[in-house]
């Protein structure tokens, strides 16, 4: 049987800059049961094809504003928090994006309630065809 | 007659709220066709922009119309004193009360007259809170969540801080967190364990553990603002430790390791404890985990503390708190709005029988 979903099943696609393709995005949901302040967010960890993307290739997009996960700490407003059951975008820099065709993706959702002893770290795993 | 009173709690209904199955509406029109006549909520979980819409007249105008349609009274608010909101410190004591004023204040617009605050909060921004939570009306209840237990030095500690003869201190409280009254641990968490490759013979020496811990008595954990530390000592004052190397010497895999320390989350306590505190018990979440077709909870002692809750003449509510779907999402869907239905009449007949 199959279990709930993480990801966007079309979120998945290339991004451009000025004409170039500069990386990749992808839509998924909060593995935690309450909305949450960006500033929680300890880590997303993206690992594309068995290739793990530097965090600083890493941002994060809600309500229409995107965050890197730098700026993500100081992150508290009401206007920005990752809506319980809704996607986030993540935009993952890659030169030259995703080749067409099949890809694995490979994402550590990783956050720290504070009155959780340990942070939470979910690994959210997909196949998926650009 | 018992004036035992039957909620649900919206936490209840997370994954079809994640699904997009069910709004917050849809979670109260479920919540009243399962027979509760209260509702408890998780702002934080399904007010989108929290707390903000809280303070709109729009909002609360829907608010209280759909209570109104549904028929229903808000018990409890469950807040989330997100004190380590910066990575880089704690949130200062007079941060954190002004953290806890803001959910008295959305408790108590709301109509809610209790907020949940969890095992972690600090007893000063309790402390600190508790004049104001008498000026909104609003109690402050302190969740007494397994591995924690009433009648320990852990709720003592409060009680020797938080009592007086100071009117403020009528607006401390305890809810009991049913999962404290596991007679065993429940049959989705040995199962999510099974389909990880963990084996009988594991399984029976962890369940036998637990057993004997029931039968013996937990051993109580200690107040402490490090509930990393406190937890672990917890865990190895019952018998974790032991447990551990007996695993390691067998060749345990680490499914079997799995299900050993999942079993430590789940605690027995007596329901005497109920009885003990019943002038500071405010509310009670009804947690369960399975509950069979035959309306038998799978690990919760619902008669025993129903029956408990009756000799005292609790007159509070027993709120549904589903917990079950953790261990089967990443499966199967879950069947949150059919579990909330039985366990609804699991609660009714233990109350009305």
């Amino acid at each position: 049987m199959a279990g709930r979903q993480i990801y966007n099943p079309d979120g998945f696609k290339n991004v451009e800059k000025d004409g170039k393709v500069c990386g990749f995005q992808f839509q998924f949901k909060l593995q935690y049961y309450r909305g949450i302040t960006l500033s929680i967010i300890r880590d997303i960890k993206v690992v594309i094809d068995g290739e793990e993307l530097p965090r600083e290739a890493v941002s994060i997009t809600v309500n229409g504003e995107t965050f890197t996960l730098e700026e993500c700490r100081t992150v508290v407003s009401p206007l920005y928090r990752w809506e319980f059951g809704e996607f986030a975008t993540v935009t993952a820099a890659k030169e030259g994006g995703l080749a067409k065709g099949p890809h694995h993706i490979c994402v550590l959702q990783h956050i720290a309630p504070s009155y959780m002893p340990f942070p939470i770290q979910s690994t959210c795993e997909a196949d998926f065809e650009i | 007659m018992s004036e035992i009173k039957r909620s649900v709690s919206l936490y209840s209904y997370q994954d079809s709220y994640y699904d997009g199955k069910l709004d917050l509406e849809g979670c109260l029109r479920e919540t009243a066709k399962a027979g509760a006549s209260g509702v408890e909520l998780l702002a934080e979980t399904m007010i989108k922009q929290f707390p903000n819409p809280i303070y709109t007249e729009e909002f609360q105008a829907q608010w209280n119309g759909w209570l109104q349609k549904y028929k229903l009274t808000p018990t409890c608010y469950d807040a989330f004193l997100e004190n380590r909101i910066y990575d880089n410190r704690m949130l200062s004591l007079g941060e954190q009360i002004e953290m806890m004023q803001r959910d008295l204040k959305c408790a108590s617009i709301l109509g809610f007259s209790c907020i949940r605050t969890l095992v972690s909060t600090p007893i000063d921004v309790i402390e600190g809170s508790l004049e104001y939570a008498e000026k909104v009306g609003v109690k402050i209840g302190l969740e007494v969540h397994a591995p924690f237990s009433l009648n320990s030095t852990w709720a003592q500690g409060y009680l020797d801080r938080l009592s007086g003869n100071d009117s403020k201190f009528n607006y401390f409280a305890f809810i009991p967190d049913m999962g404290i009254f596991c007679k065993n641990i429940p049959d989705v968490v040995a199962d999510k364990w099974r389909r990880a490759g963990a084996k009988e013979e594991f399984i029976k020496i962890v369940d036998d553990a637990y057993a004997s811990r029931v039968a013996n008595g937990f051993t109580k954990i200690e107040y402490s603002l490090n509930l990393g530390q406190a937890n672990m000592n917890y865990r190895n004052a019952n018998g974790l430790g032991d447990l551990t190397e007996k695993f390691k010497s067998m060749g345990a895999s680490p499914a079997d390791f799995g299900y050993l320390n999942a079993s430590y989350t789940y605690s027995w306590s007596d329901p005497q404890d109920l009885i003990d505190n019943i002038d500071r018990i405010c509310h009670t979440h009804a947690k369960c985990y399975n509950t069979h077709e035959d309306y038998v909870e799978t690990a919760v002692a619902i008669p025993e503390v129903v029956a408990a809750y009756k000799k005292c003449g609790y007159d509070g509510y027993l709120s549904t708190e589903y917990e079950g779907g953790e261990c089967l999402r990443d499966h199967e869907i879950v069947d949150d709005i059919e579990q909330v239905r039985r366990h609804q009449e699991a609660m009714r007949r233990a109350i009305e029988g």
